[in-house]
């Protein structure tokens, strides 16, 4: 009787499976990359969506390379990457527009300045450190979303970074447990087709933009990832920090599905000639 | 390589901002999230040189590809030059390849100028010899 009831379990299971293979629900499908053209001239083409546009479980497709949009793979900014002529303030550089620090984080930052225009800019990523979160979320180069059941992988084309938004854990470690870490521990849960993640145990001395803009261990991450228009992805980032900013603040980052990418390797270290022997930042003519 | 280099008319020229005609598509471009790798206050950003020389080598590397070039200075002497550019997963997809540059190859280099004065720069763009752009440049 019960190996009966079992053999019925296995078989329907089965069926459904194959019908879902059948039907392509359950595939994610990324294409092969177009060989022979440009990242800016497959950018002019029409935005596309992930294919299939959802998952066998209801809630949106997001696998694959999503890039900074507008962004360096958009258009041809130059080699070196950044605007001649353009001020730097006319930029739009991510985590630049934060609240009031508190003191000791206030005074903290404006020596991070005074160092920086002294052209000794001490931000571990020109050292090839992680930029750690939130931070790795406003990179310049993309990242690759891997959905599985219970968990979304998130690869910053920034040094490999990762990060889990784990689906499949209801409340964080206990702060005595949780070690803290670049990426920090992020759990999710879907608000319709609405991704929300919190995350904390970020560590303490990860600055949170290139001006060593610095905050605490306190340091709170709510996203709200929405496909805002198909292919078209937002990140509502809202960063607190009871001890280091005086009230909280947003953030929007906006990806476009990139299905002519695919994630390329970053080791940072392999010839890194920008740092200098106290850390800072070099130009090393070798 | 010497009389390679002899035969070269390396010169070195500031152009006026407004002179060049990728500015302006640059300038309506400034809105786009930049900053790769490291802060650029190093550069002279208001500046565009172009200067013309040989390859040395070219490093196909992360965080940054190089063009270490070698020009005339006014006296006719060989000043070894260090151009930075960004990394292969950005110029990769800008048409460069591995093997775009190689030494011995004549090219004219547009690029911002170290603010110290130092023989290096932010690349913006390379010709060849015959005036062709390398890669998808703007």
């Amino acid at each position: 009787m019960i190996s009966r009831a079992c053999n019925a379990r296995i078989a329907l299971r089965a069926a459904v499976t194959s019908l879902l293979l059948l039907s392509g629900a359950s595939l994610t499908f990324v294409p092969e990359p177009v060989r022979g053209e440009t990242a800016a001239q497959a950018a002019r083409k029409p935005v596309q969506p992930p294919m299939p546009y959802r998952l066998a479980d209801g809630h949106p497709n997001w696998t694959g390379f999503w890039a900074p949009s507008p962004g360096m793979l958009e258009f041809n900014i130059g080699l070196g990457g950044v605007p001649a002529g353009a001020p730097l303030a006319a930029m739009v550089r991510p985590f630049s527009h934060f609240s009031a620090l508190k003191s000791p984080y206030k005074e903290q930052l404006a020596t991070a300045m005074r160092e920086a225009d002294a052209g000794k800019v001490m931000d571990p990523v020109a050292q090839c450190f992680p930029p750690g979160m939130p931070r790795m979320m406003g990179m310049v180069y993309g990242m690759e979303l891997l959905q599985t059941p219970g968990q979304i992988a998130v690869t910053s084309e920034w040094q490999a970074s990762s990060r889990r938004i784990w689906l499949n854990q209801s409340s964080h470690t206990p702060a005595e447990e949780l070690d803290p870490t670049y990426a920090g521990e992020s759990i999710g849960h879907w608000e319709g087709d609405t991704l929300v993640v919190d995350t904390i145990g970020i560590r303490g001395d990860v600055p949170l933009n290139y001006d060593s803009l610095p905050h605490s261990d306190k340091l709170h991450v709510v996203e709200r990832f929405t496909e805002t228009t198909p292919g078209k992805l937002t990140d509502e980032i809202t960063i607190e920090d009871p001890d280091a900013f005086v009230a909280p603040w947003k953030e929007i980052e906006t990806y476009r599905y990139r299905p002519d990418l695919r994630i390329r390797e970053f080791v940072c270290l392999e010839n890194n000639r920008n740092v200098g022997e106290h850390g800072e930042a070099v130009f090393d003519k070798k | 390589m010497t009389s390679q280099l002899q035969q070269q008319h390396a010169r070195v020229n500031t152009i006026v901002k407004n002179a060049l005609p990728i500015l302006g598509l640059i300038i309506s471009l400034a809105a786009a999230p930049a900053y790769p790798h490291h802060s650029f206050a190093m550069f002279d950003r208001e500046k565009v040189v172009s200067m013309k020389g040989v390859v040395r080598e070219f490093q196909w590397t992360n965080p940054h590809c190089w063009v270490q070039l070698v020009a005339k200075d006014d006296h006719g002497a060989s000043q070894d030059w260090a151009l930075e550019a960004l990394s292969p997963n950005v110029i990769g997809r800008m048409g460069w390849k591995r093997n775009s540059l190689k030494p011995g190859d004549e090219i004219t280099a547009f690029f911002n100028p170290t603010r110290d004065g130092s023989h290096g720069g932010n690349l913006v763009k390379v010709t060849r010899a015959d005036g062709t752009v390398v890669g998808d440049s703007p």
